[in-house]
């Protein structure tokens, strides 16, 4: 494949290719985001991609409210992660503050955040079956999602923006009264999930549409710095769960899941991103269920008191770095307090969906325009949590930026936050 | 395959949870009112849960005037009324985190299941907690 | 005007609109039951009657790009082209309106041409999904109609040897003399094949998934279609329900002529009811198997594939039917 083509744009191209522009609006796209493929008959031999529809100023207005008011604005910045970004950031808090969080909070903040990541790969089946043209089995995968919805709801008291990490703790609870509960749910899920692999993985015509489709070598998902399941499905073995154990990971065995755990080959190609969806959502269950049987005792919050929280966290200073395992990969929250101010001096996020986005081009590259849809969706992207910057004008002009003015711009701006 | 599914679905119940009504109603307090009466007919709704974080419930004689819930309400929900040291909260902003709950020191605040808010005026009578 | 004109001006006038209103019918239904099958309430039988309300009140929009006449003629070839098709396929076990003149050959061309209209409709749009659309037809087209031609005219070629002296090739007289009765063992199983291939070149010729990749609308946004709007896409919408009836009942023609009157014994008026009754079930059944149920079991698959799957098995299986046709002739 000539890689010379990925930079072509409209008008520029070979007479023999055509450009179709996919997005920012498109029913093959679930947010906004601009592809521009070059076709040579139905093959794509040339994509460029436009991102920034979806930015929203975040992290600034972060920076402008004090701690608590940022944890929930922080829930905010993806509707479907919205234990992650929360997760990444109180870690992050209480890393630059020095709190300590007690075993319990830790553990229903993994109960909550596994929860999380089952009710995710169960909508990104259900959506990627729908860009096949199989929106039977969309239905059904939505239809078994709403336990997880409805068990969140009972445990969190919401369907999404659960509210349950404060910084120094969670908020709520698990009962023993609740957690029947969940092992319901939990056993729904485990008799369900060979009939999942069934209708994905044994059916003929999926295997047509998504085989050899959209494929990401080893090599390439490493160099392109690739997270979560997106490179997993290409075999490399890389889970931040597993790297650097946080929360109640440390206390059990969480091994990155890669297409092998299904006896297969990786290929990186859109069925090997459904196996490692649909096998973590078995892992997820596996560290639910430990998470509730060795659930500990003790206090849910180490500072209860919300003036007395306010007044630690405006006593602190420092700076901290939250992970966490969301369910399309890592996302890092970066915060640097200073002393005296409520609110972050630093806030910085990076989404998963930012780290898998160069994959796309390989992906793309040599692929039919039958399958920009499933693999547009095989990396599960999330364009509001990405969308980091839009350059705008005062008249409103496009302005194209080249890399070293972007490296300059970044650093400047770099500079200038950290001081 | 896929098919026993099919054919097991179309003779079972949908797993759609309707409407409560066929159509929306001019009034819903007065369709309610109508249901209460044994007049007409809803889809029962999905039960919440008992704890679901909802529209906030405000109990103005223990509050004490302390401000807190608005230094800790990420959408600046609550007025502060100073005239009778009170508050106002304006629901159509909320986020239903229910964070002022916690915060509050008296307990004047608490979270009610009531999640059915929608609404075309953002400072009808019943979006308004005072 | 004499009155055998009139009569026949009549009689047409009732078929379009009765052909019509069958096609919404089945529509309706189509999209009731694959809600139902997907564990959905689905929208009212009556919702196609609204959507072509809808589409005839709302603006037609003409892109700045288009070939405009091109444009606003092809929803109406279409839609005349599958009127004119009511006229020569039997409907509920009468004989077609046009008997004697035209045949199974006229039906073959007629059935392309909505789809010939709906391509150059879709050249004619000047948009990339639209072309992309009309360019996947095309190939569909060459793809499905090999294996529909071989079925309908081994099925005339087969009568014609059988019966010969009438007027082989017309669909009345395909539909009067029932094959299943004439062939022998090797016959039947050529004719069981045939249907089979008929069966799956349904969906395709109505472009329903997993074949309806012209359209497909989490690729290319509705393709041909994407562009048209108003009056023109409730001509298309129209085009589309009359079709499934066409298809269904060719499928009833060929296959399962058999009227209920004779077997129960009834006769004169009540039998044609019985009969007209019949016939709606069989070709809901025909409806049913063939679009709706394969609908909700597959995903849509990609043109090549689509290709390879008409011209190698599908092809195969309706040259294996019309070669043990032949050889149940001449053994």
């Amino acid at each position: 494949m000539n890689n010379d083509s990925i930079n072509l744009k409209v008008g520029q191209c070979a007479a023999t290719t055509y450009s179709v522009p996919v997005g920012p609006v498109h029913p093959a796209l679930k947010e906004p985001i601009r592809f521009t493929f070059n076709l040579d008959g139905e093959r794509i031999v040339g994509v460029d991609i436009k991102p920034g529809f979806a930015h929203r100023g975040i992290e600034y207005m972060g920076m402008r409210r004090n701690l608590i008011q940022a944890l929930y604005l922080s829930e905010r910045i993806c509707g479907i992660c919205s234990i992650s970004h929360p997760l990444a950031f109180t870690q992050a808090v209480e890393n630059a503050a020095g709190i300590e969080v007690p075993p319990r909070a830790q553990y229903i903040r993994t109960i909550i955040g596994e929860l999380e990541r089952v009710h995710s790969h169960l909508l990104w089946a259900g959506v990627g079956a729908h860009e096949l043209g199989f929106d039977t089995l969309l239905h059904l995968t939505w239809n078994v999602r709403e336990k997880s919805m409805d068990l969140l709801e009972e445990l969190t008291g919401n369907r999404v923006d659960y509210a349950i990490p404060i910084f120094s703790g969670v908020r709520r609870d698990v009962p023993a009264e609740k957690a029947h509960l969940a092992y319901e749910a939990l056993d729904y899920y485990k008799g369900l999930l060979q009939q999942m692999i069934d209708a994905f993985l044994h059916d003929k015509s999926v295997e047509m549409r998504t085989r050899n489709v959209g494929a990401l070598s080893y090599d390439l998902a490493v160099d392109l710095c690739a997270v979560g399941p997106t490179a997993r499905a290409s075999g490399v073995k890389k889970d931040v769960r597993q790297d650097m154990p946080y929360l109640a990971y440390a206390d059990m065995e969480v091994k990155a899941i890669t297409p092998e755990d299904f006896g297969t080959e990786p290929h990186g190609d859109v069925y090997d991103n459904i196996i490692v969806r649909l096998l973590e959502v078995k892992q997820s269950i596996e560290i639910i269920e430990f998470c509730l049987e060795n659930l500990p005792s003790g206090e849910l919050m180490s500072i209860p008191k919300v003036p007395a929280l306010l007044a630690t966290l405006k006593k602190a200073s420092g700076e901290g770095l939250g992970r966490h395992e969301a369910p399309r990969g890592e996302v890092i929250h970066y915060v640097r307090l200073e002393e005296g101010i409520e609110e972050p001096a630093v806030w910085k996020v990076k989404a998963p969906t930012y780290s898998n986005l160069m994959a796309w081009v390989p992906k793309f590259l040599g692929d039919e325009i039958a399958d920009v849809p499933i693999i547009a969706a095989s990396i599960d992207p999330c364009m509001c949590c990405m969308d980091r910057v839009h350059m705008v004008d005062t008249v409103g002009n496009e302005t194209t930026r080249m890399k070293e003015e972007l490296v300059r711009l970044s650093r400047e701006k770099t500079r200038r936050i950290c001081g | 395959m896929i098919f026993g599914t099919l054919i097991k679905q179309l003779f079972s119940k949908p797993a759609t949870n309707p409407f409560p009504a066929r159509y929306m109603p001019k009034s819903v307090t007065a369709l309610l009112a109508k249901v209460a009466a044994g007049k007409a007919t809803i889809h029962p709704p999905v039960p919440a849960p008992a704890d679901l974080r909802g529209k906030i419930a405000y109990d103005r004689e223990k509050c004490i005037g302390c401000q807190l819930c608005i230094r800790v309400c990420p959408a600046k929900v609550i007025e502060f009324l100073p005239e009778n040291k009170k508050i106002r909260m304006y629901v159509a902003r909320c986020t239903f985190c229910a964070q002022c709950v916690d915060a509050c020191p008296v307990d004047a605040l608490a979270t009610t299941p009531n999640f059915l808010l929608a609404d075309t005026d953002r400072f009808s009578k019943n979006l308004i907690v005072d | 005007m004499s009155a055998t004109l009139l009569n026949a001006v009549w009689q047409g006038i009732i078929i379009l609109v009765g052909g019509t209103f069958l096609g919404m019918v089945y529509k309706g239904l189509d999209r009731k039951l694959a809600a139902q099958m997907q564990g959905r309430i689905g929208p009212p039988l009556r919702q196609p009657f609204f959507d072509v309300v809808k589409l005839m009140v709302k603006e037609n929009i003409v892109p700045d790009h288009a070939v405009a006449w091109l444009y606003n003629l092809m929803p109406l070839v279409s839609l005349a082209a599958v009127g004119t098709l009511l006229f020569y396929v039997p409907l509920g076990g009468f004989e077609p309106l046009l008997h004697g003149y035209g045949d199974l050959i006229l039906v073959l061309y007629l059935l392309a041409v909505p789809s010939i209209a709906m391509v150059l409709g879709g050249f004619a749009a000047g948009s990339p999904f639209a072309s992309v659309g009309a360019q996947r037809e095309l190939v569909m087209m060459m793809a499905y109609e090999f294996p529909l031609a071989i079925t309908l005219l081994s099925l005339g070629w087969y009568l014609s040897a059988a019966m010969p002296g009438v007027h082989v090739f017309s669909l009345s007289v395909l539909a009067a003399n029932p094959l299943w009765g004439l062939v022998g063992p090797l016959g039947f199983i050529g004719l069981l094949l045939l249907f089979c291939a008929l069966m799956i070149v349904t969906p395709a010729e109505l472009a329903k998934i997993p074949f309806d990749i012209p359209e497909a609308e989490t690729e290319i946004a509705g393709g041909i279609l994407a562009e048209y709007s108003g009056r023109n896409m409730a001509m298309f919408y129209l085009a589309d329900a009359i079709k499934m009836v066409v298809m269904g009942s060719l499928t009833v023609a060929l296959f399962f002529p058999y009227g209920l009157s004779g077997l129960l014994g009834v006769a004169g008026a009540w039998g044609s009811v019985i009969d007209v009754i019949f016939y709606l079930v069989k070709v809901f059944v025909v409806i049913f198997f063939a679009v709706i149920v394969v609908r909700v079991a597959f995903a849509r698959l990609k043109i090549g594939q689509a290709v390879r799957l008409f011209w190698l098995p599908i092809t195969g299986i309706s040259l294996l039917g019309m070669l043990l046709l032949t050889l149940d002739r001449i053994v």
